[in-house]
């Protein structure tokens, strides 16, 4: 009986104390927010064109005047690494003119891209949008039916229906939409070779692919860049 | 006066409520986290506006580093019906296969344990000659070989029929027992470069220019998200 009382009176302090076990909680959360990845990575889709020999008459000859031809230059540093900062880009219309080349006369103009603009590549973004024209004109009316939810009221409809809309304006023959020909030196980074695939998008232009530098097109780099530094 | 003091009894938080919270967010993130992959080298991916997702199942992602080794990984299918470690070790009979095609006279085998080393490895990059000494090497010596090793060799080879070991690779990546790995990679989907942003073209063009021989034209590219208002 006497020994009932005392473990009465103990009764008091029932209650478990719980910091050590929030500290060790607290402990494993930081864990594991450190080791997660929430962000995924993004991933960008293309196509290539095969590597076989095509028979002249089969190939596909772009027009003209619907090419243009982009070539991403870069710089190497000493450890054989391509700065995303830096880079140049060339573009010109069409066939190559070389006629007068040696005077460094051609159709090939050169445009900085990289950090020195901001980050952002609007010069060549101007360039392919006043070739596009047309088709950024109906998609930026699109856009704007779209953000008024003019095709229906619920959002995922009117998603789904808007991007089958552009995705009709982008390949509609129709309108003068260019052709884009992008070309890499092999010291362009592919950062460059990524941001401007991603101007294709950002600028809608469905038709574009990438191809091999050739002898003319390294010539007149050599060319108009000899030129530009004279000035 | 006695009211006071006993009120100066409670001067301990109660920390069950927190206890409660914290035990909450912790099974949160158990269950959400995806654990980062060791990979051989770490590359910082291009930034891009493109917002489709990186698929995490029945994918052949080739690791790409600046200095322009190339290492892969391997991803089985979502369910566990075909589970990456069974497409992993099917991948390597696969090779062995591949390889003898072309090389006849040599002596290459593996055994079960290695098979089933190979097929809980996350990336692997190294001349399949040398595979079985890596396989038996320690788990931590392993991973320094790998990062000191030349990656799977690879070079401009517009030759279908006579293809180097990375085109060996995922040509048996291709054969795998996993129907769904095939049809993604036909699709553009179950192949992805991965490349750090610094990589001059020419190594990229490389691997590129490997799979355009092998006529999988569609791929795609992994990149970092950038927003950019239009």
């Amino acid at each position: 009986m006497a020994i009932k009382t005392k473990s009465r009176q103990k009764k008091f302090d029932t209650r478990i104390d719980f910091t050590p076990m929030v500290d060790m909680n607290m402990l494993l959360i930081t864990f594991f927010m450190l080791c997660t990845t929430m962000i995924k990575s993004q991933t960008l889709q293309i196509a290539l064109p095969t590597n076989e020999k095509v028979e002249k008459e089969q190939q596909n000859k772009v027009k003209q005047s619907e090419a243009v031809t982009i070539i991403i230059d870069g710089k190497l540093d000493d450890k054989g690494l391509s700065d995303p900062n830096e880079g140049m880009l060339f573009y010109y219309d069409g066939m190559p003119e070389t006629a007068n080349l040696a005077q460094g006369e051609s159709n090939m103009k050169q445009i900085e891209f990289g950090a020195k603009t901001g980050g952002a590549y609007p010069a060549i973004r101007e360039i392919l949008q006043e070739r596009n024209k047309e088709v950024v004109l109906k998609i930026a009316d699109l856009k704007k039916d779209w953000k008024e939810m003019k095709f229906s009221k619920n959002e995922e409809v009117n998603d789904s229906i808007y991007q089958e809309m552009a995705k009709k304006i982008r390949n509609d023959s129709t309108l003068k939409r260019p052709v884009v020909i992008i070309k890499a030196t092999p010291n362009a980074s592919y950062a460059h070779v990524v941001s401007v695939l991603d101007e294709m998008q950002i600028n809608n232009i469905s038709r574009y692919q990438i191809d091999r530098i050739n002898e003319v097109d390294s010539a007149m780099m050599i060319m108009v860049q000899a030129k530009n530094l004279k000035k | 006066m006695g009211k006071v003091k006993i009120k100066k009894k409670e001067t301990r938080i109660d920390m069950t409520a927190m206890s409660d919270v914290t035990v909450l967010l912790l099974t949160f993130f158990m269950l959400t986290s995806t654990f980062l992959q060791k990979e051989p080298v770490t590359v910082i991916t291009p930034p891009s506006v493109s917002e489709e997702k990186v698929p995490d199942a029945n994918l052949l992602s080739v690791l790409v580093s600046p200095e322009g080794k190339v290492y892969l990984e391997v991803l089985g299918s979502k369910d566990s019906t075909m589970k990456s470690e069974t497409v992993r070790a099917d991948l390597l009979k696969n090779m062995v296969a591949e390889y003898k095609r072309t090389h006849p006279s040599a002596n290459l085998a593996f055994t079960n344990k290695e098979i089933e080393t190979f097929s809980k490895l996350n990336a692997f990059g190294v001349p399949i000659t040398k595979m079985k000494e890596w396989l038996n090497l320690e788990p931590d010596q392993r991973d320094k070989a790998l990062e000191s090793g030349p990656g799977i060799p690879i070079n401009m080879n517009e030759d279908p029929n006579n293809p180097n070991e990375f085109q060996m690779w995922v040509r048996a990546a291709y054969n795998s027992v996993n129907p769904e790995l095939q049809e993604t990679m036909v699709k553009g989907r179950g192949i992805a470069i991965k490349a750090d942003q610094t990589t001059p073209y020419s190594v990229v063009n490389v691997v590129m220019d490997n799979l355009q021989t092998m006529k999988m034209n569609k791929f795609t590219l992994m990149t970092a998200l950038k927003t950019e208002e239009d």
